[in-house]
C-alpha cells in the first residue's frame, strides 16, 4: 500500500464508522438503560414552563414531564433549545421528548410523532386596557401581533389545521388588517402594553399566558370568549414506535387517574385536561 | 470676541433643539409647574434652562487641560446614562436576586465560548491568510471558497446549519461545540482577510532581504514578516474579538445558557424583561472594556518601534 492509498482507505473507513456511532432509534432502550429521560422545554413561556426564582425550570409542562419520567423510572433532564430547532425534528437522540405545549399540526406530524394529547389551551384575543374594542368582531382590520410560525399565526392566516382527536370545531372570526410576527407571544405583549395602537391593536395568544401577564401588571384585557381550543401533545422523534406507545400509555393513565387535572389546577387554577 | 459669538451661537442652537424635541418635559415640567408656567411657555423655559446648563458646562470644560476634560466628560455621560436607566423604574431587588446566576452561569459561559472561538478563529485565520497568499491553486481555491461562504452568510444561519445540518451526515455535535465551531469559522473568515492585508502590507523588500541573506521561507515568515504584520493586524482583530463576544449570544438558539439566553429568560416568569436586559447590557459592556484594555496593551507592546 502506498501512503496515498492508506490515507484514502482510512478516510473511507472513518466515513463508514461515523453513522454507526451516531444514535439512531432505540430511544426506549436508551432511556431504560441510562435511567435518564431528556426533555426539551421553552424557558420563557410562563406558566407552562419558565426559569423560576431559583434558576430552575418550573411550570405545568415541566411538572407533566417530571411525572412521565417518574412513571418510566427515570430521572428527568431538561434542555432548552429554540422552538424552531425542536420543531425541525430529527433530534438524533439529543433529547427524547418535548412536553412543550405543542399543537399537533399536520405539518409538524410529518417530522414528529404525537403519541398523546395531555391538555387543551383556549386561544383568546387580548387588547390594551384602554382599548375601545369590546368584542371579537371589532378586531377585523386591526393590527394584530402574534408569534411567528405558531398556531395563532395560522389561525389569522386562516390555514390552521389540527389533526388530532377531539378538536372542537371552530371558525375564523377575524381578518387582521395587518399581522406583526414575534419570536414568542410575550414579545407581542411587551409591544401591546406600550399603549393602545402604539405598535398594534391586539394580540392572539394562549389565554392562560395572557392571564398570567395581567396578573403580573401588564395593562391588557381579554376580549370575548376563546376563539378556538387547541389540543397540546407530547412530541417525540419518529424513529421509535415502542417509545411512542410507552408515552401514550403513561399519559392516558395520567388522564384516567386525575393526575393531569390536579397539575392543571395547580398551574392554571382550572382543569384544562379536557375540553369544556 | 469670536469666542463669545461662538458661545452664543452654541447656546441658541442648543435651546432651539431642546425646544423642538421637547426634551425633559416630564421631569423639568413638573419642577416648573408650581411657578405657574404651562404649555409653550414651560417648554420654552425648560429649553432655555437646559441650554444654559449645557453651554456653561462646555465653557467651563474648555478651560481645563486635555485629561481632566476627558475624565469629566466620561463621568457626565455615564451619569446621564444611569439617569436614563433609572427612568425605567426597574426593580433593583429583582436584579440583585438574579445577578449572581447571570454572572456565574451566563457570563462565564459567554466568556469561555468566546475565548475558545478566539483561539480557533486566529488559527483558522492564519491558515486562511497563508493559503490566500500561496501559489498553490488548490489551497488558494479552498481558502477563497471558505472565506466567501462564511463572510457571505449570516452567523445565525451558520449556527443552524452546523447544529441541524451536520447530524444529517452522521455527526451529532452538541450545542456548545457547534456554537464554538460556527463562531470560529465565521470570524476566522473575516480575520483571514485582515491577516492577509497585514502580511501584504509588509514591504516586499523585507522578505527579499531575508532571501538575500539565505534564510528559509518559513523563517522569513516567522521572524521578519509576521512580527511586522502583527502591528497592523491587532487593531482590526481586537474589533473582531469584541464583536465576537457579543455575537456569541447567537448560540443561545441551541439552548446554551449563556448571558443573553439568561437575560431573555430569567425575567420572563415575573414579566420583568427590561431588568435583566439592562443588567446584561452592562455586563457585556464591562467585558468589552476588558477586551479593549488587553488590546491596548498588546498594541503598545508591538508598537514599541514607533515610539520616538
Amino acid at each position: 500500500m502506498t501512503l496515498q492509498t492508506k490515507v484514502i482507505t482510512s478516510f473511507v473507513a472513518l466515513a463508514l464508522l461515523l453513522p454507526i456511532a451516531a444514535q439512531a432509534g432505540g430511544t426506549l432502550d436508551r432511556v431504560m438503560s441510562t435511567k435518564v429521560l431528556t426533555m426539551s422545554s421553552d424557558p420563557a413561556y410562563p406558566p407552562q414552563s419558565f426559569l423560576n426564582d431559583k434558576n430552575e425550570m418550573a411550570g405545568f409542562d415541566v411538572e407533566v414531564g417530571r411525572e412521565i419520567a417518574k412513571r418510566m423510572g427515570a430521572e428527568l433532564k431538561i434542555v432548552t433549545p429554540a422552538w424552531e430547532i425542536i420543531t425541525a425534528g430529527n433530534w438524533v437522540g439529543r433529547w427524547d421528548m418535548s412536553v412543550g405545549s405543542m399543537t399537533p399540526t399536520k405539518e409538524r406530524a410529518e417530522v414528529l410523532d404525537f403519541p398523546a394529547v395531555y391538555y387543551y389551551t383556549p386561544a383568546s384575543f387580548a387588547v390594551h386596557k384602554d382599548s375601545k374594542i369590546s368584542s371579537v368582531a371589532d378586531l377585523n382590520g386591526k393590527v394584530i401581533g402574534v408569534c411567528g410560525g405558531c398556531t395563532y399565526e395560522a389561525y389569522l392566516k386562516k390555514n390552521l389545521v389540527i389533526d388530532a382527536e377531539g378538536v372542537p370545531a371552530f371558525d375564523y372570526k377575524v381578518t387582521a388588517g395587518e399581522m406583526k410576527l414575534y419570536e414568542t407571544d410575550t414579545h407581542a405583549y411587551d409591544d401591546l402594553r406600550l399603549g393602545d395602537g402604539v405598535r398594534m391593536d391586539a394580540t392572539l395568544s394562549a389565554l392562560p399566558t395572557i392571564q398570567e401577564a395581567i396578573k403580573n401588571g401588564y395593562a391588557l384585557k381579554v376580549v370575548g370568549d376563546p376563539v378556538f381550543y387547541e389540543p397540546l401533545a407530547v412530541a417525540v422523534d419518529k424513529d421509535d414506535a415502542e417509545f411512542s406507545a410507552k408515552i401514550a400509555e403513561i399519559v392516558n393513565a395520567m388522564h384516567a387517574d386525575g393526575t393531569l387535572s390536579k397539575i392543571s389546577q395547580t398551574w392554571y387554577g382550572a382543569d384544562l385536561s379536557t375540553v369544556k | 470676541m469670536a469666542r463669545e459669538k461662538r458661545a452664543i451661537a452654541f447656546f441658541l442652537a442648543a435651546a432651539a433643539i431642546f425646544f423642538l424635541l421637547n426634551v425633559g418635559a416630564g421631569f423639568f415640567g413638573e419642577l416648573l409647574a408650581p411657578a405657574g408656567l404651562t404649555g409653550w411657555a414651560a417648554r420654552g423655559a425648560v429649553a432655555v434652562v437646559l441650554a444654559l446648563i449645557l453651554t456653561g458646562n462646555v465653557a467651563l470644560l474648555l478651560l481645563l487641560p486635555f485629561w481632566p476634560q476627558v475624565i469629566i466628560v466620561w463621568i457626565e455621560l455615564l451619569l446621564l446614562f444611569l439617569a436614563f436607566f433609572a427612568s425605567f423604574n426597574l426593580s433593583y431587588d429583582f436584579i440583585l436576586t438574579r445577578i449572581g446566576f447571570l454572572i456565574t452561569q451566563g457570563a462565564f459561559t459567554t466568556i469561555y465560548i468566546s475565548l475558545a472561538a478566539i483561539v480557533l478563529a486566529s488559527a483558522i485565520a492564519l491558515l486562511g491568510a497563508l493559503a490566500r497568499l500561496s501559489k498553490n491553486g488548490f489551497a488558494y481555491a479552498i481558502a477563497g471558497f471558505y472565506i466567501s461562504f462564511f463572510r457571505g452568510t449570516p452567523l445565525l444561519l451558520q449556527v443552524y446549519l452546523i447544529y441541524l445540518g451536520l447530524p444529517q451526515l452522521g455527526f451529532v455535535v452538541s450545542a456548545v461545540p457547534s456554537g464554538i465551531a460556527a463562531l470560529s469559522l465565521c470570524y476566522g473568515a473575516y480575520m483571514a482577510e485582515i491577516f492577509r492585508a497585514g502580511i501584504q502590507a509588509v514591504p516586499r523588500g523585507q522578505g527579499e532581504a531575508g532571501t538575500a541573506l539565505g534564510l528559509k521561507p518559513s523563517l522569513i515568515l516567522r521572524k521578519i514578516v509576521l512580527p511586522q504584520a502583527i502591528k497592523i493586524i491587532i487593531p482590526p482583530t481586537g474589533n473582531q474579538f469584541i464583536a465576537m463576544l457579543k455575537d456569541s449570544s447567537l448560540v443561545s438558539v441551541m439552548g446554551v445558557w449563556e448571558l443573553m439566553f439568561l437575560a431573555r429568560t430569567q425575567g420572563r416568569a415575573e414579566f420583568k424583561n427590561l431588568e435583566m436586559l439592562v443588567t446584561a447590557a452592562l455586563i457585556y459592556w464591562i467585558l468589552s472594556a476588558v477586551f479593549e484594555t488587553i488590546q491596548a496593551r498588546i498594541e503598545r507592546h508591538y508598537g514599541k518601534s514607533d515610539h520616538r
